[in-house]
């Protein structure tokens, strides 16, 4: 069974421990004594970050863990202070003493590290790649992240779910869209409201944008690692096409801000023109790049993800899809009446998430014409009022793969705010990919995957 | 590769037309002018992200694409601080990032200037501080230029270059 996540509620006089699976929820208390739980590291491999974010934010110890590093707290952060205990209330701390962090490395003769980032060469997020290397070979790689730890779980405590959105917007600015509609779907369900299908059909049609402005990116940018620049010309163009496509809808080049309960009303016929026109693009562009050899002996065969790895890691987006796990929170019967057809792939290579992303791209220009064709240019409003007391999940299919929210309220502020983004579980795949392949391919692999820093360092 | 080829000789050349107005024209010509005089014809910046939502990054990866190639006025990205004249700094300036920054900055051969990039460098976007953020960035490193927005659009950030250039 898939896990989604785990994570910590203080709930003062003790811990709760939530484990969310694809089928159920387990809860588990954990005494302020000592506090200790049971790792599920073996089972799901995915738990070791979720479980050493644990240990760092609350002080909890991990019992019978292999892996009992910091993960969010780096080298200068200091020992023994959990900043998501309520109890901590600081707004400032010192930088403390250097404490190294021991990487996970292959020793032996002629084995030799390679350190990468935080800062790359690049105009990119920053993060820490380390690799045990054989001559070129990459025979293992550590991710390490949490560079951009903003303690943004901490920051939302004590706001209205209203004051909270602003925040929420700007949280991964390639999934926008999709995070606000997580805090959309909560609001709703907190505030007793009806989200009327027109409404819904509306903010779908931005969903489907932001992920044709990240898939864009991304097909321009996967062939430019392979040295191919004349696809990121090509594709970059549409990318910036669309982009002011979006700024047009919703007056903001990443649609921040704006998804609300006010409808904003869409000008139907240069859209349909648009998505007319892109459809023509993506297929032009498919024609040419699928006949390139030189770049396919690059995409080929390239980081390959079993689909047995990625089932037991519990990988989702498109790294899953791409090695043929069906897992994709868009396929219910909403998205379905408006023609979306689950996109997979077999190989699990660099190849195979590329075509997945051209097939995607496809589906979501077909699905926005659906949508428009049903749209109703009406005027709407709708009232917010306050939210009741409890516990509200979401989920919604980012351009990257299901974001998994919880917000616990009370008295009408956020007691909790858990958020996972699909980065958080895909960064702990990404090393499975780097064994059988040479380090001048890890930027190739690395961007075929094009995974969230911000949104997985929170 | 050839039906490529035919499409691009057709569609011809992207940046000098379509959806840019003549004043952002004028802009490019007054910007490669002072890149000229002052950089001696090519401004090298170093983009260091301390902590920002990515959408700093994705507007100035905008700048390399067909509508505003910001490398044809001598304006380039590199790879390494030991390269650059100018740190585009954007983000919240974590905790956990103010030591790379620093030394990346430290990394920098003079004269060097810092340009924090969005609203995030300077505390005026919406996060709130908490104990792992360090910003504002005035406290750390001095500050030569700031171009402000939530992110700045590629156009801005074009602006925004172009004023340092007639202020410094």
């Amino acid at each position: 069974m898939r896990l989604i996540a785990r994570y910590v509620k203080d709930l003062t006089s003790h811990f709760e421990l939530v484990t969310v699976y694809e089928d159920e929820i387990t809860r588990e208390t954990i005494s302020k004594e000592n506090p200790s739980f049971k790792t599920l590291m073996r089972e799901h491999p995915s738990c070791i970050w979720f479980e050493r974010k644990i240990k760092d934010d609350f002080g909890i110890k991990i019992e019978n863990a292999f892996d009992n590093r910091r993960l969010i707290h780096q080298e200068r952060f200091p020992q023994n202070i959990s900043p998501m205990r309520k109890d901590f209330t600081q707004k400032e701390i010192d930088f403390a003493d250097y404490a190294p962090y021991k990487y996970e490395a292959i020793e032996g003769d002629g084995v030799f590290q390679v350190a990468v980032g935080p800062i790359h060469a690049g105009i990119i997020e920053p993060g820490h790649f380390h690799f045990s290397q054989a001559g070129e070979d990459m025979l293992h790689q550590e991710v390490r992240h949490f560079y951009k730890y903003r303690a943004i779980e901490k920051m939302l405590e004590g706001k209205t779910l209203f004051e909270a959105k602003k925040i929420v917007s700007r949280i991964s600015a390639n999934e926008s869209i999709a995070y606000q509609i997580a805090l959309r779907d909560i609001i709703v369900e907190a505030s007793k409201m009806a989200l009327p299908n027109s409404l819904r059909v509306e903010h779908a049609i931005l969903l489907e944008l932001e992920r044709l402005i990240h898939h864009f990116t991304d097909l321009g940018f996967i062939p430019n690692d392979a040295g191919f620049a004349s696809a990121l010309a090509y594709c970059s163009k549409l990318s910036e096409d669309t982009r002011r496509v979006m700024k047009k809808l919703t007056n903001h080049r990443f649609g921040f801000d704006s998804i609300g309960f006010e409808k904003l009303g869409f000008d139907t016929l240069y859209l349909k023109e648009f998505m007319e026109n892109l459809e023509k693009e993506i297929s032009f562009f498919e024609d040419w790049i699928m006949d390139i050899p030189s770049l396919w002996d690059r995409f080929d065969t390239t980081g390959i993800l079993s689909k047995e790895n990625a089932l037991k890691y519990d990988a989702v987006g498109v790294v899953a899809r791409a090695s043929g796990v069906a897992v994709d929170r868009r396929e219910n019967e909403f998205y379905k009446s408006y023609g979306f057809e689950l996109c997979l792939e077999k190989c699990g290579d660099v190849g195979a998430r590329f075509k997945l992303r051209v097939a995607e791209v496809k589906n979501s220009i077909a699905m926005i014409k659906n949508f428009l064709e049903a749209y109703k240019k009406n005027s709407m409003l709708l009232k917010e009022s306050e939210s009741r007391d409890g516990e509200y999940f979401s989920f919604v299919e980012s351009s990257l793969g299901e974001i998994f929210m919880s917000i616990e309220i009370k008295n009408n502020t956020i007691e909790r705010f858990f958020v996972r983004d699909p980065s958080f579980v895909n960064w702990q795949v990404l090393h499975l990919m780097m064994p059988n392949n040479i380090i001048a391919d890890f930027p190739l692999i690395n961007k075929s995957c094009d995974l969230s820093y911000a949104g997985n360092d929170l | 590769m050839i039906k490529f080829w035919l499409k691009r000789v057709k569609q011809g050349i992207l940046t000098e037309n379509v959806g840019l107005n003549s004043e952002l024209e004028s802009i490019k010509k007054e910007l490669e002018a002072s890149i000229k005089k002052r950089f001696a014809g090519s401004l090298a910046i170093r983009m260091v992200d301390s902590g920002s939502c990515n959408g700093c990054e994705a507007e100035c990866n905008a700048l390399s694409n067909p509508y505003y190639d910001l490398e044809r006025l001598g304006i380039y990205f590199v790879a390494s601080p030991r390269h650059a004249d100018i740190m585009l700094l954007s983000g919240l300036m974590t905790f956990n990032m103010t030591p790379h920054v620093k030394d990346a900055y430290e990394q920098m051969p003079h004269p060097k200037w810092v340009i924090t990039l969005g609203d995030c460098p300077v505390m005026e976007s919406v996060f709130e501080k908490t104990f792992a953020i360090k910003a504002p960035v005035k406290e750390h490193l001095p500050i030569a230029y700031h171009i402000k927005g939530c992110p700045p659009t590629p156009e801005d950030i074009m602006r925004g270059l172009l004023e340092f250039l007639r202020e410094g």
